[in-house]
């Protein structure tokens, strides 16, 4: 895994985590007291949050307040972990299409970008559920998982996937959770794609939305209200757009100190340059 | 072909969705109250979406036939619009569905029969005349192989000859039309730009030879067929790509049968270009200067109506000068 990868995994619990951290190579770190993380050095993160919605919703927020200095850039999310199904074989494992919140009876549908994984639905639950009325793998946070996750990052990057771990034949009240990691780490291949794949789009997403590294140096050399920030930075988008990103540091070089004076060469240069 | 489909509970044992998911068991189906639980809804972003689109099948409810803006259209009739779909299979980056909805999921409201009625009501109630327009919030025929707009559409027009209905596009699926007789009130309206801006902006859309070659076959077939040159995009190439695109095009069909040619410069709310800027910071296009008049944003361009009047001179080598008019 050499490129970047911007992905935030959370689960429930620290069995889920388990192989999650071999296959990903990661290690454990101790920025949280309420957390156990861990993290490896492509920004690849796993948070273990607690069983249940709110604390699932309280990890996503914890992560994101964390993350909030990364330049705007976003990450994807995904909530890993195991859930029960009426009929599906144990080991068995899915992306969730549509999540309904059983408490709300709402459902929400994750925008579905990645092939090769398979889907399914997924319900969640305040208290574990064995009779599994619906054909979907019912668990207990992703409704919250996602309904906190797209307030940080788009809808397409916040995905779940879950792992069937128990069944009408074997009841939630008798797994056996040492069997977790194992069904978790059986699910390698399409957890692999999933997460490579995510990452692709969150780094070519970061990447079209990168700006100049001369608007960081504006910000820091000159004081610009918030207007004149905005204003800077569309125009750095229009440089970087034209292709005339080098034309900035030139324009720097001439050292307007003025944020307005500055904001009016570069506009009369890009508008010169660029108009049909 | 779609990620996935979403069919509205409401729709799902209807006939025309029944037999539409049984052409694609391959793909999850996955079924939802009101198809705005999926579409549209805040933060999605339609970029990413252009990645895998998925189908959404669904009812329409509300007002099916719309009066079209104000000089969208070649005649001083009545003029309407009706979008039996939202979006558009293609990803042309001047498009303005990028900035009126956060989704790229494609939206089939398979209600026909009440699109039909509404259609109906509105031919009566213009003495059985007035303009229809398909294909302002989609290409009408380039989902046509899942969608038989056509079948079902074409002979409500037959029925009223004196409405028009022009279906606008750039697709290649023209099969629809060859295999049925002629509708005499029905314009196949073909959009082009020149090569060079169709090759950086105009995405997954077929080339313009296919496209000639798609109009040329319905020309010969006796359809109506009309050219539509939208967006005018002037580059610093200046007038070339226009004289080489004229050419093309009208070496291939028949300039005195064309039903009419008209041009249309580069324009869309402000509010839409603030929306498809924050998609596409990197695209050379909206990085260009523009202005912006009575809430439209358009490019900025000091000899504008020189070009445009240039452009016009050399179309009319081809055209007579009444088949031809600006779109607003």
């Amino acid at each position: 895994m050499k490129h970047p990868m911007p992905v935030n995994i959370v689960v429930a619990h620290a069995l889920e985590a388990k192989a999650l951290v071999k296959m990903l190579e990661l290690e454990r770190h101790h920025a949280s007291t309420d957390f156990v993380e861990y993290s490896n050095s492509n920004k690849l993160r796993l948070l273990v949050s607690g069983i249940g919605k709110e604390a699932i919703a309280a990890g996503v927020t914890y992560l994101s307040e964390q993350q909030a200095s990364d330049n705007g850039e976003i990450r994807a999310w995904l909530n890993i972990g195991i859930a029960g199904h009426r009929d599906a074989s144990l080991g068995s494992a899915w992306l969730g299409n549509k999540i309904t919140d059983h408490s709300s009876g709402t459902s929400a549908y994750p925008p579905q970008l990645i092939e090769g994984v398979e889907v399914g639905s997924v319900v969640t639950v305040d208290e574990p559920e064995n009779s599994y009325p619906l054909n979907a793998a019912y668990e207990m946070e992703a409704s919250a998982f996602y309904a906190e996750a797209t307030k940080y990052s788009t809808a397409e990057l916040v995905q779940v996937f879950k792992v069937i771990s128990d069944n009408l034949e074997n009841p939630v009240s008798e797994i056996d959770i040492r069997r977790v990691p194992g069904s978790i780490a059986a699910q390698s291949p399409q957890l692999l794609i999933l997460i490579e794949r995510m990452s692709a789009i969150a780094r070519e997403y970061n990447s079209n939305q990168r700006l100049p590294g001369y608007f960081f140096e504006i910000c820091s050399q000159i004081h610009l209200t918030v207007n004149q920030k905005l204003q800077l930075r569309r125009l750095c988008q229009r440089y970087k757009a034209l292709g005339l990103e080098k034309e900035l540091g030139r324009v720097a070089g001439r050292k307007a100190s003025d944020a307005r004076e500055l904001i009016q060469q570069l506009t009369e240069r890009i508008d010169r340059i660029s108009e049909a | 072909m779609f990620s996935t489909i979403y069919i509205e509970e409401e729709v799902l044992e209807s006939e025309r969705v029944r037999k539409l998911l049984d052409r694609f068991p391959q793909i999850p189906q996955v079924v939802c109250d009101r198809y705005g639980e999926v579409f549209n809804r805040k933060s999605q972003n339609f970029r990413l979406q252009k990645i895998a689109p998925a189908l959404i099948l669904a009812k329409k409810y509300g007002n099916k036939v719309l009066a079209a803006p104000s000089g969208y259209g070649y005649n001083d009739s009545k003029s309407y619009y009706f979008s039996h779909m939202l979006n558009c299979v293609y990803d042309c980056r001047y498009c303005f569905l990028q900035g009126m909805y956060s989704s790229a999921n494609y939206v089939l409201f398979i209600n026909y029969e009440d699109f039909e009625k509404a259609i109906v009501e509105k031919i009566e109630e213009n003495n059985g005349g007035g303009v229809y327009y398909s294909g302002y919030d989609c290409d009408s025929l380039a989902l046509e192989p899942v969608s038989n707009f056509c079948s079902h559409f074409l002979p409500v027009f037959r029925r009223y000859p004196n409405a028009e209905l022009e279906i606008r596009t750039k697709s290649t699926q023209v099969r629809c039309l060859l295999d049925t007789e002629v509708v005499p009130n029905c314009v196949i309206a073909m959009s082009f730009t020149t090569s060079e801006a169709a090759v950086q902006w105009e995405h997954k859309v077929p080339s313009i030879g296919k496209r000639l070659e798609a109009l040329h076959k319905l020309q010969l077939a006796g359809w109506k067929v009309a050219i539509r040159f939208e967006p005018l995009i002037l580059g610093a190439e200046g007038l070339a790509p226009y004289e080489a695109l004229f050419a093309q095009i009208f070496s291939k069909l028949d300039g005195d049968r064309l039903h009419s040619v008209s041009s249309g410069l580069f324009r869309m709310p402000v509010d839409f270009h603030k929306r498809i800027v924050k998609l596409y910071p990197d695209e050379e296009l909206f990085a260009r200067p523009t202005q912006t008049t009575d809430g439209m944003i358009a490019l900025k361009s000091t000899e504008e109506n020189t070009h445009l009047m240039a452009i016009e001179e050399l179309l009319l080598n081809y055209i007579s000068s009444e088949k031809y008019y600006r779109c607003a």
